[in-house]
């Protein structure tokens, strides 16, 4: 075993640059840019001037990484995804540039303190939870990893709505994370490209006569591209994410403005620039509106103008094109990609259908997040005809080339033919863009082995038939420099004094620590600095929700999306099940416990948002209920974000994933948690079990339905919720408690309804049948964490054994199987 | 608006006057460049001073080539900037107009001179 304290040298030592020069950079933005002496400026300011300094420096890594992407001709990929969750940025550049010491010590000479500064900052949260933060994720190991990539989004002016919450229900407010600019985006107005939509598609014959479509009577918007640097750690690699804004044509109609019309001549500016006004407040509930199908035609159009440009530059024509890019399709929400590609191949390029069907086959590779019917989208063939009319056409020519294959290889089955085809016939036709994701891609993934399983045998069984080969896993990851080294600085000094810095860039080496769950030494530290974190956690609990609770209880954390399916209520349930116990029996809890929610509900999802009002409901009768005597806590921390996760997850003794098995693709708060060195219970669901098999059985707490336990309930139909109630004194008392008035005085009847329909609607997430397995696996967690060492080993081990789910490996993964791409790292571009 | 043009044995060369060729000025050019298509068959329209187009100008556009066609003419397009031209080729209107780099190579598509 290596010694704790010899000190290891950085593996990678960052920026090479001194305190005077980065002061003198800070000083010049606060005269240049703010046009104020240092000393006149607002903490703000000082945010503003810091960033502008540190993004000079991003932009000479960027400059020189261009120059060795374009000397190694190196294959890119482009990154397409309707969300990026990237929280707050200025930490993360400082880390991964290896001078957030120096620069903490620089602002304290100027007189600053960088933790104010810090939090000046606004989350970027250009995204609604899961699929938005594996993107930003994925940024983050691309440029660690030295790999050429573009991230292509939005730049949405509101991002998801700040949550408060106001007598336990939600409420929304815009998140206008805009309103002071950020520092971090460099706006490109003269590589704006114009997107046509709208009009009509006229037939006709072109010079030759052949037959000419041309797409007459369009509007047109302008995407206007803003660059995010984005470094790996060591700072030797600055890739970007692009992100695009929506303006009009023209600044307003001036024969309109000169009639003195004002307000009507800016209406269409307005118009077009709506597109990129609003982040969609839900990836699980499609809106089924028109401005949610304009923005993702709006991200592919911009997006495929711009790769098609750049390599056009580099390259001349098309032929190459999938020898020197790479396409990924982040979920459904890019799918009109596919459309678009062959659009500019066949109309703009003049290609063959058969070329350009494969270039663009060979290019696209698409990943799939969800298999929540509800969450797949579905777009109506008349919205497409009049928004796209089109690249309608192109789908309903992929379409019918595409069903002829199909019947080439099941002659005669019609029903086949009907459950591949990309159009959904019917009363109101509709076009399935994961069968449009599918039918033009290359590879098909997803990203848990259980969920990739059930793609391949539910979702998209007959393609998998069809295409075999085409299908994989990937299993989701997630950055350790965000959310360990970055979010827990504490463990990750910890950690570096005690095995190294290997870990922070390759994370398998982390396994270096499991010794160390054995020696009592360390498992003090390790102690000491989880209750360091847990006593930062508890701070933000009381400054935010006014509740005081003990750092010694066991920290017990559920934080993601509210959904039915995530199972929010298994744990309040459980958590009333504890109270009675208490309360009424006088069964005190082995250990004090803080149950801590946090997440979001979409606005438009009715029954989310009742969730978050009982939680809240429950948690003001118990913490307010003097029997308790502070045994239980609950607590419900309002507007969950990035920011707030980096406080959240290293304070957590206990992570919920307790989702309905089958139902969570993945998930990654599971590995976040784990991999600071919280204890998992949870179902076998998503990455979970994958979980499972890394840290070993005896370090987490599994219970519940397996997903073909579930399957199988579902099928033979005799799952009754109300007659296993009425069989089981415990379910009885909990779920007469919750319907009752009693966490509900002042609204009386208000939850009756949520918990009878559970009963009567059939219990579709399975909350009655999990929910004996799930207190008997509280009553174990509670057990363990009487015994602080053999807690504290386990933890450890879990810290130990989570390499596997670091996004490197993930992103390791598509690069070799599916992307083709290659690391540039810095000794290749010389020359 | 002033639509100047040249005569070049039998055909005719004009140039769009503006920069910008829009839903506010379209239906303008079409009402001045009438005149031009009553009078000649063979219309070489100079696009170098133009910088943007919108659906309304390519509409003009195709409003003179019809007109054209329908007398037995024809239209040939030139000086396009690389803006213009993405939105020609957006709309596969490239392929319908006979898109020439210059005036010269415009008028020599046409064939020989009548004079």
């Amino acid at each position: 075993m290596p010694g704790r304290n010899e000190p290891v040298p950085p593996q990678r030592p960052g920026l090479d640059i001194s305190m005077s020069t980065l002061r003198d950079s800070i000083e010049r933005h606060a005269r240049y840019s703010q046009a104020q002496p240092w000393e006149s400026l607002s903490t703000r300011q000082m945010f503003e001037c810091v960033s502008l300094a540190l993004r000079d420096l991003l932009i000479d890594r960027r400059l020189e990484t261009e120059r060795r992407y374009r000397h190694a001709d190196a294959k890119q990929l482009c990154y397409v995804s309707i969300e990026y969750l990237l929280g707050r940025l200025l930490a993360n550049n400082l880390s991964n540039l290896g001078i957030y010491d120096l620069c903490r010590e620089t602002l304290r000479h100027m007189g600053a303190d960088l933790d104010l500064i810090e939090e000046c900052e606004p989350d970027a949260a250009l995204g609604n939870g899961g699929l938005g933060r594996l993107a930003a994720c994925f940024l983050d190991s691309l440029a660690t990893l030295d790999m050429p990539s573009y991230g292509y989004g939005i730049n949405y002016e509101y991002g998801l709505f700040r949550q408060d919450i106001d007598n336990g229900y939600q409420k929304e407010k815009p998140d206008n994370w805009l309103a002071f600019g950020t520092p971090w985006e460099i706006e490109r107005s003269g590589e704006a490209c114009l997107v046509p939509l709208y009009g009509r598609v006229e037939d006709g014959v072109d010079r030759s006569g052949q037959y000419n479509p041309m797409w007459l009577d369009w509007q047109l918007l302008i995407g206007v591209p803003h660059d995010v640097p984005v470094v790996g750690y060591g700072g030797r690699t600055v890739n970007l994410l692009r992100l695009f804004s929506a303006r009009s044509s023209r600044n307003f109609d001036m024969q309109i403005f000169n009639t003195g019309d004002y307000l009507r001549a800016v209406e269409q500016k307005i118009a077009s620039e709506t597109i990129s006004k609003v982040l969609y407040p839900s990836d699980a509930v499609p809106p089924g509106q028109e401005l949610r199908f304009v923005q993702e035609y709006f991200l592919v159009a911009c997006t495929l103008r711009d790769i098609v440009n750049r390599y056009e530059k580099a390259h001349g024509t098309l032929d190459a094109f999938p020898t020197k890019v790479a396409i990924h399709l982040n979920d459904t929400h890019p799918a009109l990609a596919v459309a678009e590609l062959m659009r500019i191949l066949v109309d703009e390029r003049n290609l063959p259908w058969g070329r350009a069907w494969d270039i663009t086959q060979s290019t696209m590779a698409y990943t799939n997040h969800t298999l929540l019917s509800e969450a797949l989208e579905k777009w109506p063939v008349p919205l497409l005809e009049r928004v796209v009319p089109r690249h309608l056409q192109i789908i309903y020519e992929i379409n019918q080339r595409f069903l002829t294959e199909v019947a080439c290889v099941w002659p005669g089955d019609q029903g086949r033919v009907q459950r591949m085809s990309i159009v959904e016939e019917g009363p109101s036709k509709q076009v399935r863009m994961a069968h449009l994701s599918m039918v033009g891609s290359h590879s098909i993934n997803g990203v848990s082995v259980l969920h990739s399983r059930l793609v391949q045998t539910t979702l998209a069984r007959d393609f998998h038939d069809l295409w075999p080969d085409r299908f994989s896993n990937k299993t989701n990851g997630v950055t350790p420099r965000r959310w360990l080294l970055q979010a827990n600085p504490l463990l990750a000094r910890l950690i570096r004094r005690t095995i190294g810095e290997g870990w922070i860039t390759d994370l398998d080496k982390i396994r270096a620590l499991e010794p160390y769950a054995g020696d009592s030494a360390f498992r003090q530290e390790f102690l000491a600095a989880k209750r360091a974190n847990k006593e930062r956690l508890a701070r933000l609990i009381s400054e935010t929700t006014s509740v005081r609770v003990d750092p010694a209880s066991l920290f017990d954390v559920q934080v993601k999306r509210i959904h039915e399916y995530k199972r929010q209520l298994l744990n309040v349930m459980q958590i009333v099940f504890e109270y009675l116990r208490l309360v009424e029996d006088g069964v005190h809890p082995a250990v004090p416990r803080t149950y801590i929610f946090a997440g979001k509900a979409a606005p438009g999802y009715r029954a989310a948002k009742h969730i978050i009002k009982v939680i809240c409901n429950v948690a003001a009768t118990i913490n307010n209920d003097q029997r308790v005597k502070g045994q239980l806590k609950v607590v419900f921390i309002p507007d969950f974000r990035v920011s707030l996760a980096e406080t959240v997850i290293p304070g957590a003794d206990l992570s919920e994933q307790i989702s309905t098995a089958g139902s969570e693709a993945s998930g990654t708060g599971n590995m976040k948690l784990a991999m600071n060195g919280a204890l998992t219970i949870g179902t076998l669901d998503g990455a979970t079990i994958e979980i499972l098999e890394a840290v070993g059985a005896e370090n987490i707490f599994i219970f519940g339905l397996t997903a073909e336990q579930v399957q199988a309930w579902r099928n033979c139909g005799t799952y009754r919720p109300r007659d296993l109630v009425s069989g089981d004194r415990r379910l009885k008392r909990i779920v007469d408690a919750l319907a009752s008035d009693r966490f509900c005085p002042k609204e009386p009847g208000l939850f009756r309804s949520i918990f009878e329909s559970l009963l009567d609607q059939g219990d579709p997430y399975f909350h009655i049948a999990d929910l004996p397995a799930y207190i008997d696996a509280q009553d174990r967690v509670a057990k363990e964490f009487e015994r602080p060492p053999a807690w504290v080993s386990k933890a450890i081990l879990n810290v130990a054994r989570i390499g596997r789910f670091s996004s490197d490996r993930t992103i390791r993964e598509y690069a070799n199987d599916v992307w083709g791409i290659a690391s540039v790292p810095e000794s290749s571009g010389q020359g | 608006m002033e639509i100047v043009f040249d005569k070049v044995g039998d055909l005719t060369v004009a140039a769009v006057p503006v920069e910008e060729l829009d839903a506010s000025n379209a239906g303008e050019f079409k009402r001045d460049v009438a005149p031009l298509l009553e009078a000649n068959t063979k219309l070489v329209l100079d696009l170098s001073r133009l910088h943007f187009v919108d659906s309304s100008g390519l509409g003009a556009f195709i409003s003179c080539l019809r007109k054209l066609n329908a007398s037995g003419g024809d239209i040939k397009l030139c000086g396009m900037s690389k803006q213009v031209r993405g939105v020609f080729e957006l709309v596969r209107l490239h392929r319908v107009f006979d898109i020439c780099a210059t005036i010269e190579e415009a008028v020599h598509a046409f064939g020989p001179k009548d004079s």
